[in-house]
């Protein structure tokens, strides 16, 4: 694996296995020996955006691996507001941390940021580009779901273009060449281009539907996303997408049994409260595979094996 | 006698840059000028040939040794296929058919408005093809796939001559 975590198309398939089985190795060490693993480093962190999941997950992991951290979650009380670059941002931190996480609204922001770093980066989210470690814990939790990646359908439903969860995860299941997936999105919402072309290059086919029903029928894991309001230029197209791509308890009652609902949240409309009690319920599962799957790969990058 | 050497006869020393499709010698003339070291010249442009590979080509002579790389990247990018002699005493010493660069550094901006490239100064693009045709191109920032005559140039930056 190179010094960074930037992309999940700077991994191979085979790395990507290896972190899964060291997140499964993590999660099952007890708390006590997780706790020594990392003591006396420190996690730098720099939210140029917000984020509650990612950013806790990260300090949660660190924490429970012995280490610390130090950095910022908001940019007011920073000297980005003084018109600091990015670059000296970060070379600032270098200088405090052992290891860096770094979420920026522009594409390409954490790219940069390794570039300039001599201490290993990791990209928690760069505009919408990609977000590796919530693609890493989402296929960590599809294969402990299913015992595997390869010969899944996955359904990836709601906002397709301007999610990077979304683009990150098409990206990695494409390198899974067996692996089927269907787009369920408002044609305004559709997946971007440049992510077809990609696929097509590949190889991988993507269906192309609004039918949720038959996608929750036929597909084992189901991927939500929040159909964002502030997308619409036209509030009463919204109004009337909005509802099309919601899930309900009933909407479940003709899923396969093994099915699992998949969502990187915060959730508003798309999952109504009633599909929690369901078997097919997997999104909070989901979250506590981030603190292990982050923990993964601090130990990693930090050149740390269990 | 062809009406190739009645209109810009040979030179001793220098570079000829042929087969140039009709149309395109003005855009490599200005990316030839806009470079520092090739700002004062000594050039002959010669436009609207009959030819018999392109229909009609445009035709460049230099008074130069030899042009900065990255000048010769960037008549790569506007013309692929465009010949680059090098004279040295009215024979042609080196030839080179140039082909669009599998790596464009600093060469085109990124399309993508929200790219780091487009908001942190000081940051080299870099574009990397896709593809062995090279029509796609892949920005090693923010990811984006475009295709090369998408992607607007950026003028040549100043470096010193090189010798291909």
């Amino acid at each position: 694996m190179t010094k960074d975590l930037i992309s999940i198309n700077d991994l191979t398939t085979d790395e990507i296995h290896g972190l899964l089985d060291l997140s499964a190795k993590v999660e099952a060490m007890p708390l006590a020996e997780r706790v020594q693993m990392l003591r006396g480093n420190v996690l730098g962190v720099m939210f140029f955006e917000p984020s509650t999941r990612t950013r806790l997950s990260f300090e949660a992991a660190m924490a429970r691996l012995g280490g610390s951290v130090v950095g910022f979650s908001e940019t007011g009380s920073t000297s980005v507001v003084k018109g600091e670059s990015l670059a000296d941002t970060v070379r600032t931190l270098e200088c405090y941390s052992d290891v860096m996480v770094i979420r920026h609204p522009w594409e390409g922001a954490a790219r940069l940021a390794a570039s300039v770093s001599k201490v290993p980066v990791i990209n928690a989210g760069d505009g919408s580009n990609q977000h590796p470690t919530q693609t890493l814990l989402d296929l960590y939790t599809l294969r402990k779901f299913f015992g595997k990646i390869g010969g899944l359908k996955v359904a990836f439903v709601g906002d397709l273009k301007y999610g990077r969860t979304v683009h990150s995860l098409v990206h990695a299941l494409m390198m899974f060449g067996d692996v089927q997936m269907t787009l369920v999105s408002p044609e305004a919402l559709q997946l971007p281009d440049y992510l077809k072309i990609e696929a097509a290059n590949r190889g991988v086919v993507l269906n192309e539907t609004t039918d949720l029903a038959e996608a929750v029928r036929s597909c084992d894991a189901v991927y939500m996303t929040r159909i964002q309001k502030e997308r619409f230029a036209d509030l009463v197209e919204y109004e009337k997408v909005k509802n099309s791509f919601c899930l309900t308890a009933k909407a479940l009652e003709e899923a396969q049994e093994h099915m699992k609902v998949l969502h990187p949240l915060p959730r508003v409309t798309e999952i109504a409260s009633d599909v929690d009690s369901t078997r097919h319920a997997g999104y909070f599962e989901q979250v506590r595979n981030g603190v292990v799957m982050r923990q993964a790969i601090l130990l990693t990058l930090l050149g740390v094996r269990p | 006698m062809s009406e190739k050497v009645l209109l810009i006869p040979k030179i001793e020393n220098g570079i000829v840059i042929d087969h140039i499709p009709a149309g395109l010698g003005a855009p490599i003339l200005r990316a030839i000028v806009a470079h520092p070291d090739a700002r004062h010249v000594v050039l002959t442009l010669g436009l609207n040939y009959k030819s018999n590979k392109l229909g009609h080509k445009d035709l460049i002579k230099l008074d130069i040794d030899d042009l900065p790389a990255s000048v010769l990247e960037q008549i790569a990018l506007i013309a692929p296929g465009v010949t680059v002699k090098r004279i040295v005493d009215f024979d042609v010493d080196k030839k080179y058919v140039m082909q669009t660069p599998e790596l464009l550094v600093n060469l085109v901006k990124c399309r993508n408005p929200n790219c780091v490239t487009n908001h942190e100064a000081g940051i080299a693009t870099e574009y990397r093809a896709i593809n062995q045709r090279r029509v796609q191109y892949k920005c090693s920032h923010c990811e984006r796939i475009f295709f090369l005559n998408e992607l607007e140039r950026l003028a040549a930056a100043a470096e010193s001559v090189v010798s291909r």
